[in-house]
């Protein structure tokens, strides 16, 4: 019984989201206490085993029973350390993003159990991709975690734009999910088995051309999920979400899934399955999604979008280690990544709120007076992000670029580019919002948020100081075995502070001590092509899916229109109704005609068994 | 001479046995007293009891459970509970039907009648020789017959009684003119694996006249069963008996004497069982009826629904096609078709029970059975309808739902069968078709519930309690056992 606890961290985030579907849909508090209560509960469980509970393997349950043993659906649960430190990631930062809610949907109008609903069936599908110990419950998990943020996107779903976006984040997913599919089934084939224990050391027997293709289907999925390159253009559009969403979903968790799934198979299958053509693949797309995020984001003016974009450059980061084959440098940095940027967006968030829901750094400024404490943990949050000796993020960055340096200097440089580019919009967005004075009314009303926002703030804003520092790193980092290697003082150390110092330098020359009152790099080529992200969106619209898709479009519909839905439905439909109104026909509700057919019938039924041996 | 007729039958039933049918029919007989000496008692009373004496008697078997065919009578016994609780639900019409007005007279019988008819399905699942079977087997018809006809100020229902009543005559006629036969050619009643050998292998007689006779015999005992579950080519009065009768006897009807039926075809298959392998003619033969009929029954069930408006004849032609899907498991006949017959049964009782008390629900509300009076459900009752969805959808056969995994178990056992019998693959496509038409038909209720706006006068439904409970427990037993369908251990 006892070794069944784990079972939990499933059932009670999936109890509380049908209690709040079924039950509660029209009594909010209810609903957001059971959402919170089952947080906190799995949290509290999760602390419990960190701290040393341990109740030996929970049982394996067949789900779909199969002849052939190796193809039957397992639900099985992993309680190594890797599945647990993720799993308090995954539930504190759910812990807070909760009571965030509380105040940040405070006054709305739309229907609040719906939305607790939706977390807890987010903190469900999320448990389920971390302790699965099959990639086929990985999959499930990671289809439930596509869903439960389509809800959650599209919240406001009479917002033209929070439907559209949300059906953006839902479709890219799926192409990624497709790849991802073609990786489980390959992985069954190639390593016999979907479960994790069962992968390691087969790798040495198999072509390598093979599992190059096998990893990187399964990368299909990473890239989806965790919004690499080329299927990064959903994340920003996911903002339309309410904020805690966004951090909780496409900042701390969710997008970091990808990693966490690489990690994992790297740890199963071993790293001689990583070949080097794969290694290569994942750790270029990291590199890129990484630059060209952090373009971008440079000329961004939503404060939520400058905050998505630099996520997406972090899990370039993170990817980009994957690929170097440094799943715990990628481990440290999801994790202290996960801790500053909740902060960062929950600190957009109560700043959000402040201002009447504007979300525009150019109609906000003179914030760090109106709200000193919550502009205080966020600029906490920024020290972490752009690496400022000392902050959480400085070490795992530190990390991720010794490993570059190890192996390829080229992503090392690539490394150091973007972290000065992290520094200089982020100096960019804290000197506009917060110096110089309101230009704009919302600006000028703004207070301090209330406590049940401001609470998350602050605990976050110690773990993003905090974390990096060995003694509780080596305790939490989802990582089996993890010690921060002391940082010694060399070329990775020099030229990041040179980055950091690049970047401040840059940012506080352009825009000063935020008293400008426009973008003084506006109005160019290059700064439109930014802020149309690089026209990606605009090419997969028009030339892809306005102009190939199109066409074969065209064709299928024919295809379609003509032999399936003409010949085969149709016909078929045809076909059959008629066969249905002859049928009814003989059913006209005689009963004479019902005794002579049954008669007839009889007669069939004793020629065929007593007249034909 | 008496111990010779008592061997002919069978000396080895023990009154054990049959406790729950005495209790059955001993509330029966209290309840009927009751309502014949209180007048004034309010009915509703009657019904409870009566319910709770048929949940009791279900959980009793659960508890005492271990034979398969148990399974069966927890099912028509809980189906039976259900019935009567959907009755006393719509307590209004019930009145109105049979005394007029709010008077309610007479109507004591329709809550106490399930109950004998119950305590008869409990008796036949006993029943290990043809006697008893065709006893307690009549035991249920003719309390159905009544209940039937029973709205006598409803012409429909009046009407579906009759129809019950004449086809039902037939086809006891064909039950006892088989058994007439089984002893002409077997000398015995029992339905044991010996009377069967000995019948197969020619018997003392040793001619082919004898097998021809003994096998005649059984497809008329058959074509009794098909008549209670619904099977071509005595499958013509569920259509309009499901129609006309009041929904709650419907209800009994499609599921708890389809039970029976089903029940009845166990045992009479049983002695079969080691007979049915390749090589053997009379397996042959067997192999052939069966699928002939349950290709028939598939195609006219599920292609006849299609055309449908009527939400209750719908369920009636459901009921054929599902029946069809049952009676797969039992062309090539071994000892799981019992635990899969009851798993199937489970699936269809629990979504069929489901949709017939939404279907009074809304036929008490919105004054019709068409499918269009579900219309706009998902905008004013959108819990309600969900809940229906997922009683439609198991019946479909969408995955995450019991149906679904009754149905795989319908295609998993005909394809393992395949590789004995090649040719049972021709009805592998017939499945598949039928199996999509279901997605058809069902979907047209949900069609309506979800895309047909409501109109300007459609308040949202009042939904009774029980309604809602029941409703309520069907689909959370529909989703739970359809995502774990190892807790049923089949």
């Amino acid at each position: 019984m006892m070794q069944n606890l784990p079972w939990l961290f499933l059932l009670l985030p999936l109890l509380a989201a049908a209690l709040d579907w079924v039950l509660f849909s029209k009594c909010s508090k209810t609903a957001a206490t059971l959402s919170i209560l089952s947080a906190a509960a799995t949290l509290a469980l999760c602390v419990a085993y960190l701290a040393g509970l341990n109740t030996g393997a929970p049982d394996v349950y067949t789900w779909m029973p199969v002849a052939e043993e190796r193809l039957s659906l397992h639900l099985g649960l992993l309680t190594d350390p890797l599945a647990m430190r993720m799993m308090l990631v995954v539930t504190g930062i759910g812990l807070l993003v909760h009571i965030f809610s509380l105040g940040y949907m405070k006054g709305d109008t739309s229907n609040l159990s719906r939305y607790f609903a939706g977390l807890s069936i987010f903190m469900f599908s999320m448990s389920c991709i971390v302790l699965a110990d099959n990639l086929a419950m990985t999959f499930i998990g990671w289809e439930m975690v596509g869903f439960s943020s389509y809800l959650l996107i599209g919240h406001w779903y009479h917002k033209a734009s929070a439907a559209d976006a949300a059906k953006k984040a839902f479709i890219t997913n799926r192409v990624g999910d497709f790849g991802f599919l073609i990786g489980i089934l390959l992985t069954l084939g190639v390593f016999g088995s979907m479960n994790f224990a069962d992968m390691a050391g087969k790798a040495a027997g198999i072509p390598a051309a093979l599992l190059t293709a096998t990893v990187l289907c399964l990368f299909c999925g990473a890239v989806g999920k965790s919004a690499q390159f080329p299927l990064h253009v959903w994340l920003p559009d996911a903002m339309e979400g309410p904020t805690p969403v966004s951090a909780l979903i496409h900042a701390a968790t969710m997008v970091a899934a990808g990693v966490y799934m690489l990690v994992r198979l790297q740890i199963a299958m071993g790293h001689a399955a990583f070949t080097d053509t794969a290694c290569a693949v994942i750790a270029s797309v990291g590199a890129i999604t990484a630059a060209l995020a952090a373009l971008i984001a440079t000329q961004q003016d939503d404060i939520k979008r400058v905050l998505a974009y630099s996520t997406l450059s972090q899990l370039g980061y993170m990817v980009m280690a994957v690929g170097l084959l440094a799943g715990e440098a990628a481990m440290f940095h999801l994790y202290t990544h996960a801790w500053f940027k909740a902060l960062l967006f929950l600190g957009a968030g109560a700043v959000i709120v402040c201002c009447h829901h504007e979300q525009n750094i150019w109609k906000m400024g003179g914030l760090a007076k109106r709200m000193p404490l919550t502009v205080l943990c966020f600029l906490m949050g920024t020290c972490a992000l752009i690496a400022i000796p000392g902050f959480s993020g400085f070490f795992s960055k530190e990390a991720i670029l010794d490993a570059a340096l190890e192996h390829c200097p080229v992503f090392f440089w690539v490394g150091a580019g973007v972290a000065a580019l992290t520094t200089f919009y982020m100096t960019r967005l804290c000197l506009v919002a917060f110096c110089g004075s309101a230009r704009a009314h919302g600006a000028e009303q703004a207070h301090e948020a209330g406590a049940s926002m401001l609470l998350p703030l602050l605990i976050l804003a110690v773990m993003a100081i905090i974390s990096g520092y060995g003694f509780i790193a080596d305790a939490l980092v989802p990582y089996a075995g993890f010690e921060a290697h002391g940082f010694a003082v060399g070329l990775p150390f020099y030229v990041s502070l040179g980055s950091l110092g690049l970047g401040l330098v840059a940012a506080l020359l352009v825009y000063g001590c935020g008293k400008r009152s426009s973008d003084p790099l506006a109005g160019n080529a290059l700064s439109a092509a930014l802020r149309e992200r690089l026209y990606i969106d605009e090419f997969y619209d028009k030339v892809l899916i306005g102009g190939v898709q199109a066409i074969i479009a065209h064709i299928i519909e024919f295809i379609d229109a003509a032999i399936i839905r003409g010949l085969c439905v149709q016909g078929s439909a045809w076909l059959t109704s008629r066969f249905g109104l002859l049928l009814s026909k003989l059913q006209g509700g005689s009963l004479r005609a019902y005794t002579f057919l049954s008669g007839l019938g009889l007669l069939v039924l004793i020629i065929l068994l007593a007249f034909n041996f | 001479m008496e111990e010779h007729i008592s061997n002919l039958v069978s000396a080895d039933y023990t009154w054990c046995q049959f406790c729950p049918t005495f209790a059955l029919v001993i509330l029966a007989a209290l309840l009927l007293l009751t309502d014949a000496f209180l007048p004034k008692l309010p009915k509703r009373s009657l019904a409870i009891v009566a319910a709770l004496g048929c949940l009791g008697t279900a959980g009793y078997l659960i508890a005492d459970s271990g034979a398969p065919l148990t399974l069966l009578g927890v099912i028509a016994c809980g189906a039976t509970a259900l019935s009567i609780m959907l009755a006393f639900d719509y307590k209004k019409i019930t009145c109105d039907s049979v005394a007029g007005g709010d008077c309610e007279e007479g109507t004591g019988e329709f809550y106490t009648l399930p109950l004998v008819a119950c305590a008869g399905i409990l008796c036949l699942l006993q029943a290990r020789d043809l006697i008893l079977l065709f006893v307690s087997l009549e035991v249920v018809t003719l309390s159905s017959y009544v209940l039937a006809g029973y709205f006598r100020r409803n012409q429909g229902s009046v009407e579906a009684g009759i129809k019950y009543l004449i086809l039902g005559a037939m086809s006891t006629g064909l039950l006892v003119f088989g058994a007439a036969w089984y002893f002409g050619t077997t000398g015995s009643f029992l339905l044991s694996f010996d009377t069967v050998q000995r019948a197969i292998s020619g018997g003392t007689a040793a001619s082919n006249a004898v097998v021809g006779g003994f096998l005649m015999a059984n497809a008329l005992l058959f074509a009794g069963a098909f008549f209670k579950v619904g099977a071509v080519p005595m499958h013509l009065w569920i259509p309009d008996v499901y129609q006309g009768a009041p929904t709650p006897v419907s209800t009994f009807l499609a599921v708890a004497s389809k039970t029976a039926g089903f029940a009845v075809l166990l045992i009479l298959i049983a002695p079969w069982m080691p007979f049915i392998i390749p090589g053997i003619t009379v397996a042959r033969l067997f192999v052939t009826v069966f699928a002939v009929v349950a290709a028939a029954t598939l195609l006219i069930g599920n292609l006849g629904a299609l055309t449908q408006n009527n939400a209750k004849r719908l369920l009636g032609y459901s009921s054929i096609g599902q029946a069809g899907f049952i009676l797969v498991f039992f062309i090539t006949p071994s000892a799981a078709t019992p635990v899969m017959t009851a798993g199937y049964l489970l699936a269809y009782a629990l979504a069929t029970t489901a949709v017939f008390y939404a279907i009074a629900m809304v036929r008490t509300q919105r004054g019709s059975e068409e499918i269009a009076a579900f219309r706009g459900l998902g905008k004013t009752n959108p819990r309600t309808a969900f809940l229906i969805v997922v009683a439609l959808a198991s019946l479909a056969g969408v995955p995450l739902t019991l149906g679904f995994i009754a149905k795989l178990n319908s295609f998993v056992v005909l394809v393992n069968s395949m590789s004995l019998w090649g040719n049972l693959l021709i009805l592998l496509p017939i499945m598949i078709l039928c199996a999509a038409a279901g997605f058809y038909y069902y979907f047209k209720i949900i069609r309506a519930m979800y895309w047909d706006a409501p109109r300007p006068e459609d308040s949202p439904l009042q939904v009774p309690p029980t309604t809602g409970i029941v409703l309520s427990l069907c689909a959370i037993g529909l989703i739970v056992l359809g995502t774990l369908p190892l807790l049923l251990n089949w």
